[in-house]
């Protein structure tokens, strides 16, 4: 890693002085409506990569950043059009250029690795199918290694290299021979700590990856002299297969099995083994620029720092270039050494990273800075403490009357006991443990987040208190009651007070119900109030949730990603419940939208002196807004403590893991 | 996947014992006197009547009737028409006309449904894109018998370029033109599917992927377009297998073919039971096994389908 860090270094050094490999000048994009308006995505942008450099263009949805990076690949959308400016790889002009030009470049010269692993690889075809076409397209020699001209210049420049032999790949065919080659040459040669020098060779030689050089070179390294060495690789290292190849490439991506995995589908595959193998895709044919867009924004947190880490070491040995795309401003800094912020289809600001992060100039690039969740340090100040209410002295008084009426109903509003939910697998006799004996309780008016990856259990405990799914044993207690008691009248009470708030506002919106319809339905169904104050409490809630009346007759296809959620809360608020259960409630949003709704749900909370069990998998998040954590892994509770406890003083080894991987956790900030 | 296949032909048993049954009670609920309309306008003899009656099990309760021929119909006999032919020798005649002329009809269809679709569904929004789907519009909007008669009218008659009817033992070019009428429906129906599949599978994300991988616009097409595409088309194709014989019916009337359709149709009319509900016990079981064809060929097609 370290090795590699310092060649990318010395790379970036050395290649900046020359020309530049990806050079955007004044891009101009266009879009054209049904109604033949012309729309601008991008205007007058400029950027530049030089070989070997991790660029990284920041910006929220519909800033440009995709559109600009799909213009370079010549792979824009719809009715996209670059309409103006130019496009320069290795100094060629690619504008203009058409589609059959434009397959010669892709692949070989740019690499993809898209947004979403779960949309991007087709169903029908095997992985290793995949990954084959990619090699095939581009008529790759798949028995050895094709280095990047970067790499090709490095390795010229420090070893004295190669016969194009030398890059032959290992084929599995060869591997038993070759190991036991070098197990009996090192025998000879009476080589200390042999086991454990073979365990390392049987690691790193990945047929279809590792090439003659680097096993000569281990070779010589693990004590054996040159001649030797190099007749062994020589004898034993005489080029792999396509299956081979496919394997290597997919276990360079970090994916492990890779042969097996090779013949699975990609439904059998996990959201980041599926990204992994888009990254074997992506590099399949050694592309002097790899474009990465949003690579792992639908990942977890952990998963995406070991995918980011990975492609960062693979692109640093390849000596590629990445131009990433992100909306998080501190994933951005973490991982590029130049920053291109784009706000409404324009660069407003480019310049290397700690540079952009630390003196943010473009009021947008400050804004930004504020709202990135992995940079903020601090729970929200609501409204009302931040003085904006006028009537403060007056809600105190209220605040206090409200805060006796609590200790006479107790202080905790939803008690969990010992909460253990099984699932049956399908073929399997043994039980699976969604949940494992998890007790926790949520203190009237405040916030208690659950953290953990996916799979952790974290949306079956909240079905269980929103009674969706009934636990295997153990108790939710609301208001001291036992819910599995409620019947009837008194459990649709219950479903008056503690209400859901559901990950993807997509999906929870009824698409046929107009925004009224959706939220007054459940006024409707609990039979509250006639057609008029209906209609009043509507507007009222929507006011609620700053958002105008004019949207009530609208349908949500026709709203944001942000609009939608916050009818959805106000869905939610329409009943007045005591407690609002959101599971992933912000996750799908984007940072800056993430970020008002998160100052919605804490005003609210303050106002209303709400009760929130907070579901997420992004401890970022978890720092905005909770006041207690509980962080659970395989379905059991591993710590809870206070929100500044788990920060500052994590106990456990695994909550440690989660706060590592918050993108830019670790950056300085440095704000005017 | 052996169990799945034992589940499913399992419960084709109810599905053929409950058709066979209402199509049964159907028949037996038709209005009129089977053996009295066979006297025609001489006078009814009550004692042949009697006999005719009880030779054909006329007199017994309903679902005596239809128990006596479930129980022969497990030993393939299927009993006798009105006029002393075994019902098996009469279906042995019947549905190899038919056979031939749903499989014509069906190559017809898929060939041209399949190619018309993905020309529109490639090049949505261009002239001929246009023309397909109004003639597809066309095809589905108006009845078979219309386009049938019209088409016999024009290509029969008037040009003389294929024979009008059929006739007893017909060869290809006999039912050349009845094939692409009975076909014609299905294939406007696979045309727009295979066209709204193109167009969406054009956009997905894979497709992108796979450009983006440096592969041929060519290639992109055969191996992530159409082959993702072709997965609900075939599911219709075979689906629509069955529903093509049991739809030649209005077909082998208008061109005078001797096939089930035209059987059948007799049969109803002169209401008897045997006859009508041996032929469609048949239909149902051509119709249960193409479908079962089908959910096996869906999984081959599409592998995140797995049977369980």
């Amino acid at each position: 890693m370290t090795n590699n860090d310092t060649v990318a270094n010395g790379a970036v050094k050395k290649e900046s002085s020359t020309s530049p490999l990806l050079e955007v000048k004044h891009l101009d994009v266009e879009f054209t409506t049904d109604t033949g308006h012309a729309v601008k995505a991008v205007q007058d942008s400029s950027f530049t990569v030089y070989p070997g450099q991790w660029v990284a263009i920041v910006g929220e949805s519909g800033s440009g950043k995709s559109t600009s990076a799909m213009s370079v690949l010549g792979l824009l959308p719809g009715t996209g059009k670059v309409t103006g400016g130019s496009i320069k790889l290795h100094g060629e002009e690619l504008v203009g250029k058409s589609q059959k030009d434009y397959e010669k470049l892709r692949g070989t010269e740019m690499g993809l690795v898209p947004q979403d692993p779960m949309s991007n690889l087709n169903p029908v075809w095997r992985i290793g199918t995949q990954v084959k076409e990619a090699l095939t397209a581009n008529n790759m020699d798949v028995s050895r290694e094709k280095r990047s001209s970067l790499s090709k210049s490095l390795s010229n420049a420090e070893v004295e290299l190669k016969k194009s032999d030398d890059e032959l790949f290992i084929s599995s065919a060869e591997r038993e021979g070759l190991l036991a080659a070098a197990k009996k040459a090192l025998e000879a040669a009476h080589v200390a700590r042999l086991d454990q020098k073979m365990e390392n060779f049987s690691e790193t030689w990945v047929a279809g990856s590792q090439t003659r050089w680097l096993v000569a070179q281990d070779l010589v390294k693990a004590g054996l002299d040159d001649d030797t060495a190099w007749g062994i690789a020589k004898e034993h290292v005489t080029g792999s297969s396509m299956d081979d190849r496919i394997s290597g490439l997919l276990s360079e991506a970090g994916l492990p099995e890779a042969s097996t995995r090779a013949r699975q589908f990609p439904h059998e595959f996990s959201g980041g083994m599926r990204q992994r193998a888009l990254i074997a895709i992506g590099l399949a044919s050694r592309p002097d620029l790899l474009i990465a867009d949003e690579p792992t924004s639908a990942l977890d947190v952990t998963v995406q720092k070991k995918i980011l880490d990975h492609l960062r070491t693979l692109t640093d040995s390849l000596g590629t270039a990445v131009l990433f795309i992100t909306h998080d401003l501190g994933l951005a800094a973490e991982r590029a050494q130049h920053i291109v912020v784009m706000y409404h289809g324009r660069v407003v600001e480019s310049g290397p990273s700690l540079e952009v992060l630390q003196h943010p100039q473009h009021p947008y690039t400050k804004r930004l800075v504020n709202a990135a969740p992995s940079l903020a340090s601090q729970r929200i100040i609501s409204a009302k403490q931040r003085g904006e209410d006028a009537d403060e002295l007056d809600k105190l008084m209220e605040h206090h009357a409200k805060g006796e009426d609590i200790l006479e109903r107790g202080e905790h509003i939803i008690t969990v006991d010992h909460l253990t939910r099984e699932f049956k697998l399908p073929r399997k006799k043994e039980m699976f443990k969604a949940v494992d004996d998890v007790s926790f309780s949520v203190k009237r008016g405040t916030t208690l987040a659950i953290v953990g990856e996916s799979g952790s259990g974290k949306s079956t405990v909240a079905n269980m208190v929103l009674r969706l799914l009934q636990p295997t044993s153990g108790t939710v207690t609301y208001e001291g009651e036992d819910i599995s008691t409620f019947q009837g009248a008194k459990l649709l009470d219950f479903r008056k007070h503690v209400q859901p708030v559901f990950q993807n506002p997509y999906g929870s919106l009824d698409p046929m119900y107009s925004i009224y319809r959706s939220i007054e339905e459940p006024l409707r169904i609990h039979k509250i109030g006639d057609r008029k104050s209906r209609i009043a409490r509507v507007r009222e809630l929507l006011d609620m949730v700053e958002l105008p009346e004019s949207v009530m007759g609208r349908y949500p296809n026709e709203l944001s990603g942000g609009q939608r959620q916050r009818i959805a809360i106000a869905r939610a608020m329409a009943l007045d419940p005591d407690v609002i259960i959101a599971d992933e409630a912000v996750s799908a949003l984007d940072v800056l939208v993430q970020d008002e709704v998160l100052r919605l749900l804490n005003d609210l909370q303050a106002e209303r002196g709400l009760s929130y069990l907070f579901i997420t998998h992004d401890l970022a998040v978890v720092r905005q807004i909770a006041d207690e954590v509980v962080v659970m892994q395989n379905g059991r509770l591993v710590e809870h403590a206070t929100t500044d406890e788990v920060f500052d003083h994590p106990q456990m080894q695994y909550t440690r893991d989660l706060l590592d991987a918050i993108p830019g956790g670790k950056l300085q900030l440095g704000l005017d | 996947m052996g169990k799945y296949l034992l589940r499913r032909i399992l419960q084709m048993i109810p599905v053929v014992i409950g058709t066979t049954l209402l199509i049964y009670a159907l028949v037996f609920a038709l209005p009129g006197d089977p053996v009295a309309a066979m006297f025609g306008d001489k006078p009814i003899n009550q004692s042949v009547a009697a006999q005719i009656r009880s030779e054909y099990n006329l007199d017994k309760p309903f679902i005596v009737q239809y128990l006596i021929f479930l129980k022969n119909a497990l030993t393939l006999n299927f009993g006798e028409t009105f006029s002393h032919q075994p019902v098996i020798d009469v279906m042995g005649r019947a549905f190899p006309v038919t056979i031939k002329l749903a499989i014509m009809a069906f190559i017809f269809e898929a060939i041209f449904g399949v190619v018309f679709g993905i020309i529109s569904g490639l090049k949505r929004g261009k002239w001929y894109d246009s023309v397909i789907l109004v003639v597809s519009l066309l095809l589905i909007s108006v009845p078979t018998f219309v386009f049938g008669f019209v088409l016999q009218y024009f290509v029969g008659v008037k040009w003389g370029l294929l024979p009008v009817t059929a006739g007893s033992n017909p060869g290809f070019f006999d039912l050349l033109m009845p094939a692409s009428v009975l076909g014609s429906v299905s294939m406007a129906y696979i045309i727009r599917l295979t066209r709204s599949e193109v167009s969406s599978n054009m956009t997905e994300d894979y497709v992108r992927t796979a450009r983006a991988k440096g592969m041929s616009s060519k290639s992109v097409t055969m191996r992530h377009i159409l082959r993702n595409s072709m997965i609900p088309v075939v599911t219709y194709l075979g689906t629509d297998i069955g529903a093509l014989m049991g739809g030649a019916m209005v077909t082998e009337r208008i061109f005078n073919i001797n096939g089930i359709g035209n059987t059948l149709y007799q049969g109803i009319l002169r209401g008897e039971g045997p006859l009508v509900v041996s032929i469609v016990t048949v239909l149902v079981l051509v119709f249960v096994i193409c479908n079962l064809v089908v959910d096996m060929l869906y999984a081959v097609l599409d592998p995140r389908i797995r049977y369980a």
